[in-house]
């Protein structure tokens, strides 16, 4: 991965941060659980995908979007609150990037699903532990949450960052720009 | 078909043009007044300030000539959140953290004190504070603005390395794909509908099989915004973009008395909020 900012690093966090943005003004990024927290939510997703895809910056700058956005749309208590809708959000993509990068020598597929869920994870994680240290929610509701909304979230982050980033590993490599710094070697395919 | 068009109801970037004067301050300033102002709100315990906090956000409202409707619009679909929330504040917090003042019932493990009640009270006129704030911002600059107050604000973050360029770019970005990514959702929505998918008739109590119905969806939209977002790329290379170069910008503010003596006011009010407390 090249260092630096690079046009498809700001393209792809901007693009993957409407993606974000979409899913929480259309309600289709929500899984409807009935819990203290409102439902359970899809919209980190994007931040995980872009955390795997272009390193952790980029995934920190989805969550951020992310945060903000939720921040901007929510219709909880809980989320009109910066600390509990923006702080916790940054370190989605962070941790699941170091997570791929950590297995990815194992197996792709393997690293890019434990990315997915461990991603999802620290949402929910960080989430309920600001929620608790502000008040809104006690302890043992906490808990409650995080089994009955963290648990569906992770398990379609994994399906849906599987799917997106296999798809993306097998296919990207032809499609990507031929002016970046890091494909020399495909230079000579194509055009 | 009603429920597949996505960008009927979008409020993102909603914008009021009333041309009050809330709407002709310098964006800059505007978005550090609305910082420190929703912080402070953040910090508000009891319940005169509150009102006080209250009572100001209202004000606000009638001072850009929005009407209020817009902000109550934002508090509606809320208000099941709120009493949800509410209920389970109260009859679990009183043995916890609220455990200091008088109480007004016990029965077993539920304990009904004065510092639950407050607690309670307090959150959903914090949640009220904040919509409003963030509507008469929003309703009273576009995006663009917003965007660009932000990119001058933060320019001292350069020295730091902070992409400060980038960072305006990538929201912009974002902004900018919410209504084309809608389109192509709504088209995939009915595509597959056309073709015997459904999407939210499943009863409510059928998670899985709900979730299941918004993959189609959600997959192939993931897919192609990258493959736009890599004909962006290639579109913006090709012109030669780099993020990281010095720019200078179309646009300019200035800011004026006027705009010092709001962000002074404002800056006044979120500590008179504070000493309140």
């Amino acid at each position: 991965m090249e260092k630096g900012i690079t046009v498809r690093k700001v393209v792809i966090s901007g693009v993957l941060g409407a993606i974000a943005i979409l899913l929480g003004v259309t309600r289709l990024g929500y899984i409807p659980v009935p819990t203290a927290a409102g439902n359970a939510t899809i919209m980190h997703i994007p931040a995980v995908i872009g955390g795997i895809m272009e390193g952790w910056p980029v995934g920190m700058a989805i969550g951020l979007i992310f945060g903000l956005s939720s921040f901007l749309n929510a219709t909880s208590v809980l989320f009109k609150d910066p600390l509990v809708a923006i702080l916790p959000r940054l370190f989605i993509g962070v941790t699941a990037y170091f997570t791929y990068r950590a297995l990815k020598r194992a197996n792709p597929y393997l690293a890019i699903g434990v990315a997915g869920f461990v991603g999802s994870a620290t949402n929910t994680i960080l989430v309920l532990l600001m929620a608790v240290l502000r008040h809104y929610l006690a302890f043992g509701a906490a808990v409650t949450v995080a089994v009955v909304n963290g648990l569906p979230e992770a398990i379609v982050s994994v399906i849906v960052t599987l799917a997106v980033v296999g798809a993306w590993m097998r296919l990207g490599s032809g499609r990507k720009s031929k002016l970046s710094d890091d494909d020399a070697d495909d230079a000579g395919e194509g055009v | 078909m009603a429920e597949f068009e996505l960008t009927r109801n979008m409020t993102i970037g909603q914008y009021l043009p009333t041309g009050s004067v809330v709407h002709r301050f310098d964006p800059r300033l505007k978005l550090v007044a609305f910082s420190a102002l929703v912080l402070s709100i953040c910090f508000l315990g009891g319940y005169l300030a509150n009102v006080v906090a209250l009572v100001f956000c209202t004000l606000l409202f009638s001072v850009a000539r929005i009407p209020l409707r817009y902000g109550l619009s934002g508090v509606k679909p809320a208000i099941p959140f709120i009493i949800l929330l509410a209920v389970l504040q109260l009859l679990f917090y009183g043995a916890g953290f609220g455990a200091g003042g008088r109480v007004y019932l016990h029965w077993g493990f539920i304990w009904v004190t004065s510092d639950s009640v407050r607690l309670v009270v307090v959150s959903a006129m914090r949640f009220v504070e904040v919509i409003f704030l963030s509507s008469v911002l929003t309703l009273s600059t576009s995006i663009t603005e917003l965007t660009h107050g932000l990119e001058r604000l933060l320019m001292p973050l350069r020295h730091v390395r902070f992409p400060v360029h980038a960072f305006a770019l990538m929201i912009t970005i974002a902004v900018r794909f919410v209504p084309t990514f809608a389109l192509e959702m709504e088209k995939m929505m009915k595509a597959q509908a056309s073709r015997g998918a459904e999407f939210g008739t499943g009863q409510w109590w059928r998670i899985v099989q709900r979730t299941k119905d918004t993959f189609p969806i959600i997959i192939p939209l993931f897919n192609i915004a990258l493959a736009r977002a890599e004909d962006l790329v290639l579109a913006m290379e090709s012109r030669c973009y780099t993020p990281t170069e010095d720019r200078t910008s179309f646009k300019r503010y200035r800011a004026k008395p006027r705009d010092w003596a709001m962000l002074a006011a404002s800056l006044a009010i979120s500590a008179l909020f504070l000493w309140i407390r």
